[in-house]
């Protein structure tokens, strides 16, 4: 089945006869395709991800801060 | 008998185990598509008609083919979310149809890039790419709808009523199409896929490249799958502590 | 209007039989019924399919040519491309008022099947909006200097196709009735499904004037509305109940 490669230089290869254009650009629109494809939903994990430890964050701030304030009213309750 | 199906339904379920095989899916994507284009660019012989532009059957194909695919795997998730209600089904469904929708564009532009040297021109109303770019609205459709209802439970059972519906109308909107143009203009002399009259060593890579291209399909399809999971399950207790433990 | 529609409500039978033991076929015509009278009553609604079929017919002279020739070749398909968007744009008030008058939500609440008061609202929907379309074709395909061996099949292909269109659209409202802004995501989603109806209406138009056998085109239209006759208006009621909660 593998008779031979079909093209007898690297030149000729890139060239693919008269249809330099059609041929490579369907190849490169396929690797941008399968690229983006598998790339774009990793970013969007990370995104994922980095937002929910900030909401983390943020929520742990505001149960810290809401504490904190309680203790306060607390104190002041007993003080007067 | 019913256990593994819901069981599959769990969404915990499927993250861990799509997560165990997505290595293996890789590793088999790579080697077949790099074997599978290697052999297309250098070893297919010239069409004596279409010279070095048979090349680019096999993207064209491949994608092609698989595009069709997604309309009826939209539609049995709308009916398992509608009979079943499980919810891994609609997350499926909701993935589908951008990916889907993503294939049809690349079939459609691959064809018009493949169609330019023989009709002459970049875009013919063929049989083929009318039914293509038709699926391609009925997709857009379905991620319109999805977008524009608010709640996620309707947003879910609408969508997968249109995917059922639109599952319905494929065939009889190629057969139309098909039956219109045939009438229409004389057929071209070249059709796309002779494959009666081709040898091995034209089919065989093309057989790779479809398989290729599935696979590549069923990974991005796991992947984004995957984030929408971890979007919706986000307050349970696993996604908080994967949250926790993850490298970013 | 909601005064009209108390009076002949399937859901107030006026004590002459319990709910549950008004008969399909009664309370098919009864919505069937209510709906032409509520038609009736609001003129505009009843005009402005038809005006808009009217102009959108002037505007291919407007825009392609004056030219007799050109504009025959062009009339079978001008005429139906509109009568397909005057049936697309007159879909939003199907099942629009019933929605925000709570009655759409009483239909859905009948013991009757939904399939047949769908149904009931689907052919008073076409005979309001479609079959006013279909009998001003033939003056509009004057004008677009159609064949006139070809008016007969205008008519007839229009009045096999557009409740196709009526049926199918009716899907698509139902799915978005409960939406703020429903106009074109309601295009956008019934159009696609339209395609069919369109080719073989619009081929036999063609096929007529040239003198080809026309059976096929009428036993595909004749599918095409058996067919949506018996699925949509389920689709439609599935349709209906998860957009109304």
């Amino acid at each position: 089945m593998f008779e031979q490669i079909q093209f007898n230089s690297v030149a000729e290869f890139l060239q693919m006869g008269k249809y330099t254009f059609h041929v490579w650009s369907v190849y490169g629109l396929f690797s941008i395709f399968i690229f983006v494809n598998l790339f774009l939903p990793r970013v969007q994990r990370r995104q994922f991800i980095r937002e929910q430890r900030n909401r983390a964050l943020r929520d742990a701030q505001l149960a810290k801060n809401t504490a904190v304030e309680q203790e306060r009213e607390s104190a002041s309750e007993e003080s007067s | 008998m019913w256990q593994w199906f819901f069981r599959l339904g769990s969404p915990k379920w499927f993250y861990e185990m799509s997560g165990k095989w997505l290595p293996w899916l890789l590793v088999l994507m790579t080697v077949l598509m790099s074997v599978g284009i290697l052999w297309a660019l250098l070893f297919v012989p010239q069409d004596y008609q279409q010279g070095d532009t048979i090349r680019i059957m096999y993207v064209h194909v491949p994608v092609a083919s698989i595009s069709l695919a997604c309309f009826p795997l939209m539609a049995v998730a709308g009916v398992i979310t509608l009979v079943w209600k499980m919810k891994l089904a609609d997350m499926v469904a909701k993935c589908a149809a951008p990916i889907g929708a993503w294939f049809t564009a690349v079939a459609l532009a691959t064809g018009a890039i493949w169609g330019q040297p023989i009709w002459g021109t970049w875009w013919a109303w063929d049989a083929r790419l009318t039914s293509m770019l038709i699926q391609f609205f009925l997709l857009i459709g379905v991620i319109a709808l999805r977008s524009a209802i608010e709640s996620p439970d309707a947003a879910a059972k609408a969508c997968a009523l249109l995917a059922i519906v639109g599952a319905i109308n494929v065939p009889i909107i190629k057969y139309s199409v098909e039956w219109w143009n045939t009438l229409h203009q004389p057929s071209s002399d070249f059709s796309m896929d002779e494959n009666s009259a081709f040898g091995p060593e034209i089919w065989v890579p093309l057989v790779i490249m479809i398989f290729a291209v599935y696979i590549f399909f069923v990974i991005s399809l796991i992947l984004s799958t995957r984030n929408e999971i971890l979007q919706r399950e986000r307050r349970s207790q696993w996604v908080v502590d994967i949250v926790a433990k993850e490298q970013v | 209007m909601s005064d009209t529609a108390n009076t002949v409500n399937i859901s107030q039978p006026q004590g002459r039989a319990p709910l549950a033991q008004v008969s399909t076929f009664s309370a098919f015509k009864a919505t069937l019924k209510r709906d032409l009278l509520i038609a009736l009553k609001r003129r505009n609604d009843l005009l402005n399919p038809l005006m808009f079929f009217l102009i959108v017919v002037s505007l291919f002279p407007l825009g392609v040519s004056s030219d007799p020739q050109e504009l025959t070749r062009i009339a079978a398909g001008a005429v139906w491309v509109s009568a397909l968007l005057a049936s697309m744009l007159s879909l939003d008030n199907l099942f629009r008022a019933d929605y925000e008058d709570g009655s759409l939500e009483q239909l859905l609440l009948s013991p009757q099947p939904l399939y047949f008061m769908v149904l009931a609202k689907n052919i008073s929907h076409w005979l309001i909006s479609g079959l006013p379309v279909v009998l001003l074709s033939p003056l509009l395909a004057y004008m677009l200097y159609l064949p006139a061996d070809a008016y007969w099949t205008l008519v007839l292909t229009l009045l096999l196709g557009t409740p196709v269109l009526s049926l199918f659209g009716a899907i698509g409202v139902a799915l978005t009735v409960g939406l703020g802004s429903r106009g074109l995501i309601l295009a956008v989603i019934v159009l696609p499904l339209t395609v069919p109806v369109l080719i073989i209406g619009a081929k036999a138009v063609v096929d007529a004037s040239l003198g080809v056998p026309l059976g096929m085109h009428y036993a595909l239209l004749g599918a095409l509305l058996a067919l949506s006759l018996s699925l949509a208006p389920l689709a439609s009621a599935a349709a209906l109940k998860i957009s109304v909660n």
